[in-house]
């Protein structure tokens, strides 16, 4: 009949079927037999509050077939608290469960809930890394460390090194940048880059980036933000960015961004639109024409006519 | 060597409309495969997938015979809770065991209750069996003192994260049963209160906008983040902000170039990015001297990043057109069907719905994420076609101007048409201030 039906252990609990209200329901799924059990047993114990080892047991159960059910992991929660249980063990479990589903966001929050409990972080770094040996990208991750760092105070143990780390890996990770960013400017009441030394540190870290691979839109983006947090004039990176483009040289443009960076910087020179206007002519027909209406509104920004082709197209 | 105009190329790929309304009559008809399971507290949201994509595919009503739209929408109302606002699926009710001591763990669900109420609009339901009293006294309840929304309410904790699709739902949820009218209702007689809009709109971000500060720059979240100050009339689509009331962005122009450059020509999540760079620097050999004069470029070694598109091996708008270009939802990430319209829809919320490449998304989407033979979208190309990629697929298709698909409203992600039946419905709500 059923893995619960069947066992004496469950026999005082009577299930609680769904009920759909009626012949018409939307979205139904052909879910298996256990998944229906587990649910109708689920139902059964939260209807009664039961907070028991059984019950704990089952939503594992329930949990590895449904990982977003909104109330399951709540539920769960209440009841390892409630029995005092070993969270170090939850943390195993949770471990394996993370690994299985990897982009379901209330398995992080339920492991925030643990570790705040526990108080203590050891294993927990080295075990976000291997999550992002599966998918260095993984949003949840990031977000749960950056968690970690601001719980643990972590902002002096090795964060900025697992950036480094993590862009040596792939320069491109646009997430390690954005974790960079939090870990040098994110902490209350930190200088960040406001820091003159920490800003020519970041400035030399993202330009060596940009040394690697010019047309890679992350450490441009991070050294746009420098300069706006240090309120900063965008003009302060003409210098790299005429080092990848150049209007006395467009043929060799070797970086759209820093074509698009010295737009925005001419834009602000005086006498400078003509020119910004070149450079996005240059993005339009060249080296950035998937934007082409995005280039055409910027000129018109700047009061500036329509695009011109920087290349002719035609035989 | 002649460029080809775009003209020239061959003709856009086909939508196999009646493929995509197989698919969609599947989904609402019989049940969903087994591997949703792991959705099944999701159902309201997939629910509204089936039904407004067969609305964007004017088969609605075609595909509804007798009876059935009204039993679907009895099903929505079987998903009422009894003290305001939606269950995702009836999966939670304790039905008969229900109590005081165990209501908690049936909570009403934001994004579920946004979800009932839209699809209910599509389905030309007349409002007359929500409880808006209820569910519009349940609505500031779901706000935390810090302005954000949460998921549930359950035991008197708003839970559920920070993030806005929360936001989003909820606003979403105070338009549909209130408009943009602020301040206190009077509802049968009783007063309701409005959520706390100011506290809302000063937890929005600028640039690419996150789900919390410091967190990543992200598609879906902007969308959300957007759409939610689109219906509480609290955007700011270009310069400053206003400080009373409230209204964000604080930088649009940076919000737009973020999204801009959402657009993509990388397809393939199995090829590293390295592989955009390996061909370009394979044209080292094989490049063009310009005048005899070496580009400086290649004294160092390093290559262009686009080249002249005569002998460029990376990608020129020749390619972009033909292979189309769709949309990521972070910088760096390849492109993914879903992020068409949540990248899309935010450029359409600002107003500014040109600013992207619409004919190269279109080509990505019908060349390369349509799924032929099932019909839908998967997510990547070679996908099978999944519920929420078939649907975003097609309201994305919808933004960038097909003749074959419905238009589509950005920021509420249904049609236009159905969008434009809610002045009659608040007509109907009657209220006395």
């Amino acid at each position: 009949m059923g893995k619960y039906a069947d066992d004496p252990a469950w026999s005082d609990l009577t299930p609680l079927p769904t009920d759909e209200g009626g012949s018409h329901p939307l979205a139904q799924i052909a879910y298996s037999a256990d998944y229906e059990e587990t649910m109708s047993y689920l139902r059964a114990l939260m209807a009664a509050n039961e907070f028991s080892p059984r019950a704990l047991d089952l939503t594992e159960d329930l949990i590895d077939m449904n990982p977003a059910h909104y109330t399951v992991w709540l539920y769960r929660a209440q009841c390892l608290f409630a029995l005092n249980s070993d969270l170090h063990e939850e943390l195993e479990w949770l471990n394996e469960t993370a690994l299985a589903h990897q982009k379901n966001y209330q398995i992080w929050h339920h492991r925030n809930l643990v570790v705040d409990k526990l108080g203590e972080c050891g294993g927990e770094t080295e075990f976000v890394a291997r999550m992002f040996e599966k998918d260095a990208k993984n949003y949840h991750v990031w977000s749960y460390r950056q968690w970690l760092v601001k719980r643990f105070d972590l902002w002096e143990a090795g964060e900025l090194e697992f950036t480094e780390r993590m862009l040596g890996e792939d320069v491109r990770n646009n997430s390690a940048w954005n974790h960079r960013w939090f870990v040098v400017n994110g902490r209350a009441g930190a200088a960040g880059v406001g820091d003159p030394e920490v800003r020519a540190r970041e400035v030399g870290f993202a330009e060596e980036a940009i040394g690697k691979v010019a047309q890679n839109q992350s450490p441009w983006n991070y050294l746009r933000g420098i300069m706006r947090r240090c309120g900063k004039p965008l003009a302060e990176l003409k210098g790299i960015a005429e080092q990848y483009a150049s209007l006395d040289r467009p043929d060799a443009v070797r970086s759209s961004f820093a074509l698009d960076l010295l737009a925005d910087i001419l834009a602000e020179e005086e006498d400078g639109k003509e020119q910004a206007g070149r450079a996005l002519d240059l993005l339009a027909s060249r080296y950035d024409p998937i934007r082409k209406n995005y280039w055409a509104y910027r000129k018109d920004q700047l009061g500036l006519g329509e695009l011109k082709q920087a290349v002719a197209d035609v035989a | 060597m002649a460029i080809m105009k775009s003209e020239d190329i061959m003709g856009e790929p086909h939508f196999d409309k009646a493929r995509h309304i197989k698919y969609w009559t599947r989904c609402l008809k019989t049940l969903l495969p087994h591997q949703y399971t792991s959705n099944e507290s999701n159902r309201m949201y997939l629910a509204y997938f089936i039904v407004s994509a067969l609305d964007l595919l004017g088969a609605l009503d075609s595909v509804l015979i007798e009876g059935e739209r009204q039993g679907y929408i009895d099903w929505i109302y079987r998903c009422q809770h009894p003290d305001g606002g939606f269950r995702m699926w009836p999966g939670t009710d304790f039905g008969a065991k229900a109590n005081r001591e165990n209501a908690h763990w049936d909570p009403a669900n934001i994004p579920a209750t946004y979800f009932a109420l839209a699809t209910l609009l599509i389905l030309k339901d007349d409002f007359k069996r929500v409880n808006r009293r209820l569910t519009l006294t349940w609505l500031p309840q779901m706000q935390r003192p810090d302005g954000s929304f949460g998921e549930t309410l359950v035991s008197g904790r708003v839970e559920g994260g920070q993030d806005p699709r929360f936001g989003y739902c909820a606003t979403g949820i105070r338009y549909i049963l209130r408009a943009t009218t602020e301040g206190d209702l009077s509802i049968d007689g009783q007063v309701v209160k409005d959520v706390d809009l100011d506290a809302f709109v000063r937890c929005a971000y600028d640039g690419g906008i996150a789900d919390a500060p410091f967190h990543e720059p992200h598609a879906g979240y902007t969308f959300c983040s957007l759409g939610a100050l689109a219906f509480v009339d609290r955007l700011n689509t270009r310069g400053l902000p206003t400080e009373q009331p409230p209204t964000a962005p604080c930088h649009p122009q940076s919000v737009l170039s973020w999204l801009v450059y959402r657009q993509t020509e990388l397809a393939d999540p199995d090829a590293g990015i390295d592989s955009e760079f390996v061909a370009a620097q394979d044209t080292r050999d094989t490049r063009k001297k310009e005048d005899g004069v070496t580009s400086e470029a290649q004294a160092d070694g390093t290559v262009p990043a686009h080249q002249d598109p005569e002998c460029s091996a990376g990608v020129t708008i020749f390619d972009l057109l033909v292979d189309g270009a769709g949309m990521n939802g972070r910088i760096n990430k390849v492109a993914d069907t879903c992020y068409g319209f949540w990248a899309g829809a935010s450029l359409h919320i600002m107003q500014q719905p040109n600013l992207y490449h619409h004919e190269a998304v279109r080509r990505y989407l019908l060349g390369k994420t349509q799924h032929l033979v099932l019909g839908g979208y998967g997510k990547f190309p070679g996908d099978l076609p999944d519920l929420l990629h078939s649907y975003l697929g097609l309201a994305a298709l919808s933004l960038a101007g097909h003749d074959q698909v419905k238009e589509i409203d950005g920021g509420m992600c249904l049609s236009k048409e159905a969008r434009s039946r809610l002045p009659a419905i608040w007509e109907s709500f009657a209220d006395s201030r």
